[in-house]
This record gives structure tokens, C-alpha cells and sequence, in this order.
């Protein structure tokens, strides 16, 4: 078994969200000053041009936005079928997040999703989603 | 007429073209590939090397700008550029070229792209497997780990939501797949020349990233094309009939950020990428639009690229892609026939330069597919991060 891609968690943007997975949390960045969500997660806003961005923690409720289903393996880490999400937060809609479920799995646009986080979110850093 | 429209508006002409055959296993290097094109184009052009003295390369391009001038023997050189990223370049790379004639840096430039992309370096596999994703600016650690992989994954997510949003069907993006194959069988040296395509084998093909099949996935190649760039006034003492750059535009989306193509699905509104931005300036600075417009090459490395550029680029609504696909407006009788050598789909995948090199093919009458009376090209490159698209113009 080839083991999964873990996500760098030292970059000094987008580290603190991987590390704070691994403690169970999810982070994401806000614009303190338009309170646009900014992801991917940089220190200057480009909806109004503000530096004061910040970390905020979810509640980790979010809409399901867009799915694949990949057929075709490319990776034996990632064996197929398994589904790609991709979950709008309801906090912030303007920040979507990347998810992936083992299998074909039944979805619809805009549905339910929450986020979670096990003993192997807590080893790779990523958050993961689920329908509610 | 704006000071931009007034100094590059048909200031410019391509005036030479070349390729390589597109093959599954050219059997030889990309730098050799680089060199046939290029020869061929300035054999094209009626020029010689001597006469090349700029060099523009597409930032993915394992052929250095060192290396080409090297082993063409480019003994004048004045000017060199480079442009990315990837597919999103070639049209972008044109411009570079024309506004380095227009403001003498250069009088003839080169530009060029070469890949083995079917025998040595494959779009379609897996980022190099590893075991880490991220960082440096890449925005990988947010979508690799989670087995978002390959293009073909990251393109199904936009048309998902196509799907979603419009209600977008298999058979509408069938409608583009079958239009570039169709064009391809009458083109002898595309890669699909002899490969019929009917929209029950397109729905059959397997799924490769639902709602992506095989025939949703444009081609690899092996091969390379170029095309020479030079001034209008020279052009009209060249042998071939120029093809004028009446406009190039570049342009970004709303909400952009880092990374290549993955994040494209963060951005303020992935169903108006690039292209739609790029649209505006281009039709803006070319004063024309999508009604002047008599044949189109449309960057195709999937079927909703093409489709969501229809849109883009204002031949159609937003949300309208798919019924106006099915409708046979795109093919070569239709009121804007694309790819008529069959794009990256079915001709060969050059990355987009292949468009170019067809686009001035149809400028001159020369087309296997020759659209009657052509004389506007609307050339686009890919829609993936900051975007770049052209008109050509056939020489009164």
C-alpha cells in the first residue's frame, strides 16, 4: 500500500489550517475589514486590499458545491472508485474546501455537509467531509 | 481608437508556419522536435535563420530558449521571452512577439512549443508521485492529498457544476468532442485522421472523473509547431499572403489566486474563469466582436473548456453552452465553426500553439477544413489561471 500525500503544514500562508486539523479544529481566513472569506489563505485581502486578514475557527457546516467521481486510477494511494467534494462554508460561502469520500457515493448540489475529523485527519492534517 | 488600439492593431502579421508531424512516440528529442517546426516556419516565411532575431518559449516548454538558439545556429539574437502558464500562453506569446516588433526590440521573432507529451512527459498521469504536497506557492496541500490528482479531475469539478447551474448534458459535451473529430477525419495530418467518432461510442467511452469520459479528454502528443512573427510592412514582400494580429488580450478572473489549476474551483465564480475577462479587453481593443467572427480555434483540452469558452467569448449566453453545441452552430456550416482541425481533441495536443497554427491556415485558405470566405480567426489558449486570446485578420 503507497502511502497517501500529506499537505505540507509549514508554509507560513496555510500551515496553521493542517496543524489546527490535527488538534480537531477548522480554520479558515477572513477579511477582518470586508469580511470576505480569503482562501486560499493569504495575509492581504484582493476583495478590498486589507492585510488585516485572521484565522477563524468553523463550525464546520458547510453546502455541498461540486463533485467527481474518479474512475480511472492514476495513484495506487488513491484507489478507485473514491469521490471528490467540494463544500462551500456556510460562515463564509466564498471559501470552498476540498474533500474526498472512499467509493461512488449518492450526492446533490447544495445538500448538508459537515466536516470531521478522526485518528487520521489527526496523522495527515486534513479536515475531511461528510454528508449531515 | 485608444493609444493601445492605434500601435498594435495589425501592426503585426504571422508570416510563417510550421510542425512537426503528431505522433504517440516521436522517437526523437523535444529539442529536435523545436527545430524541425521552427525550421519549417521560417522555411515558411521565406525568411532564413539569420533573419530570426527573437525567441519567445512557453514556461512549461523543456526546451530552453539557450538551447533553441543554440541548435538553430541563431547567430543575431536581440530578444527573448517567456510566458506561462502552459496552454494559458500561446496566444499570450504571440503578443509578446508582436510587441517586441512593434517597439523594435526585434524585426522577425520565433515562437515555438515542443513536447513529447504522449512518450515521455504525460499530462494525464498523476503529479510525480510523493509524499508530501505544497507550499511554495503551489496551493497543492489543499487539494493533492485528497486525491485530486490530474487535469481531467480538476476540469470534471467545473463541469459538475456546469451541470449543476445549467443542466448541462453528456450529449451537449458530446457535441464537441463529435464536432473536433469530424473536422479531424478531413484533416489528413491529425492524429484522428482515420478515426471516426459516432455519440454512441462518445457516451460509451469510460468514465474517466464523472462527468468526464475518455472522449471528454482531449489528446497526448508527440510534436511541436512554430510560428514566425514580423511586421506588417515586411510581411507584404514575404511570399505568403500575411495573416494579420488585429488584437491579443490577457486577462485574469475574479478571485484568483496561486496554484495552477486547481484552485479554479475556489474562485469568486468558476463559471466565468479567465476567458470572460480575456473576451472584454479582446473584443474591446480588436473593435469587434463575437458576430465579426467567422471561424474559431477554441483551446479544447476538455469538452467543457471549449464549451465554457463559447459562452466566454459571447457566441452564446452563459448557461447556453451546452444546447448551443448540440444545435450545430459549431461546425464547419454553422454560424461559428471551431477547431477545424480537429483542436486538441482529435488533431494533436501542442499545447495550444497548434490553434495558432490553424487559425493562420484558415487566414490564408489553406485549411483542409477551409471555412468559404473566412477572413476573422478568433484563436483562444487555455482557460486555466491568466488566460490570453488573439483575432487574426486575412490581408485585404
Amino acid at each position: 500500500m503507497t502511502a497517501t500525500i500529506l499537505p505540507v503544514d509549514f508554509d507560513r500562508d496555510t500551515g496553521p489550517h493542517f496543524q489546527s486539523a490535527r488538534a480537531g479544529k477548522l480554520l479558515y481566513r477572513r477579511c477582518k475589514s470586508c469580511d470576505r472569506g480569503v482562501h486560499v489563505p493569504t495575509q492581504f485581502c484582493g476583495g478590498c486590499g486589507s492585510s488585516d486578514t485572521e484565522w477563524r475557527e468553523s463550525t464546520g457546516r458547510g453546502t455541498l458545491y461540486s463533485w467527481t467521481t474518479v474512475m480511472h486510477q492514476v495513484n495506487p494511494a488513491y484507489p478507485v472508485p473514491y469521490t471528490i467534494v467540494v463544500v462551500a462554508l456556510d460562515e463564509s460561502p466564498d471559501v470552498r474546501l476540498i474533500g474526498s469520500m472512499a467509493g461512488e457515493v449518492s450526492l446533490k448540489a447544495g445538500q448538508p455537509m459537515k466536516a470531521w475529523f478522526d485518528d487520521t485527519s489527526h496523522s495527515t492534517g486534513l479536515p475531511q467531509w461528510r454528508p449531515v | 481608437m485608444s493609444v493601445a488600439q492605434e500601435m498594435f492593431r495589425d501592426r503585426t502579421s504571422i508570416v510563417g508556419i510550421g510542425r512537426t508531424e503528431f505522433s504517440k512516440d516521436s522517437g526523437r528529442s523535444e529539442l529536435t522536435l523545436a527545430c524541425e517546426a521552427s525550421r519549417a516556419a521560417i522555411a515558411d516565411a521565406g525568411l532564413s535563420v539569420s533573419d530570426i532575431d527573437g525567441v519567445v518559449r512557453c514556461d512549461m516548454d523543456h526546451v530552453t530558449p539557450s538551447a533553441i538558439v543554440g541548435a538553430l545556429g541563431i547567430s543575431n539574437l536581440s530578444y527573448v521571452a517567456e510566458l506561462g502558464i502552459g496552454g494559458s500562453a500561446p496566444c499570450g506569446m504571440v503578443g509578446l512577439a508582436a510587441m517586441a516588433i512593434i517597439s523594435g526590440q526585434a524585426s522577425a521573432v520565433l515562437v515555438y512549443r515542443a513536447l513529447n507529451g504522449r512518450s515521455e512527459s504525460r499530462f494525464g498521469a498523476a503529479i510525480v508521485p510523493r509524499s508530501v504536497a505544497g507550499g511554495q506557492g503551489s496551493y497543492d496541500e489543499f487539494f493533492t492529498p485528497y486525491g485530486l490528482l490530474t487535469a481531467p479531475q480538476s476540469f470534471a469539478l467545473l463541469a459538475q457544476r456546469h451541470a449543476i447551474e445549467f443542466g448541462t448534458s453528456a450529449e451537449q459535451l458530446g457535441a464537441i468532442a463529435l464536432t473536433c473529430r469530424a473536422n479531424a477525419n478531413r484533416t489528413p495530418h491529425a492524429q484522428m485522421h482515420d478515426k471516426p467518432l459516432t455519440l454512441d461510442e462518445y457516451l460509451g467511452s469510460r468514465m474517466i472523473s464523472t462527468p468526464l469520459r475518455l472522449f471528454d479528454c482531449c489528446l497526448e502528443t508527440d510534436g511541436a509547431c512554430a510560428v514566425i512573427v514580423t511586421s506588417t510592412e515586411r510581411a507584404s514582400v514575404l511570399p505568403n499572403r500575411p495573416v494579420l494580429i488585429r488584437a491579443v488580450a490577457q486577462g485574469a478572473p475574479a478571485g484568483i489566486s496561486g496554484g495552477m489549476m486547481f484552485p479554479s474551483i475556489t474562485y469568486r465564480d468558476p463559471m466565468r474563469l479567465a476567458p470572460a475577462n480575456v473576451a472584454k479587453t479582446l473584443w474591446s481593443r480588436s473593435g469587434m466582436g463575437p458576430a465579426d467572427i467567422d471561424v474559431a480555434q477554441i483551446y479544447d483540452c476538455f469538452t467543457i473548456s471549449t464549451l465554457l469558452q463559447l459562452e466566454d467569448y459571447g457566441f452564446c449566453d452563459k448557461g447556453e453552452g451546452g444546447p448551443f453545441a448540440a444545435s450545430g452552430s459549431i461546425g464547419p456550416t454553422g454560424d461559428i465553426p471551431i477547431n477545424t482541425d480537429g483542436g486538441n481533441m482529435s488533431g494533436g495536443y501542442i499545447h495550444g500553439l497548434n490553434h495558432i497554427v490553424e487559425g493562420v491556415r484558415q487566414m490564408r485558405g489553406s485549411a483542409d477544413v477551409q471555412i468559404d470566405g473566412a477572413e476573422t480567426c478568433l484563436v483562444t489558449s487555455g482557460p486555466i489561471g491568466i488566460s490570453s486570446a488573439m483575432v487574426l485578420r486575412r490581408a485585404a
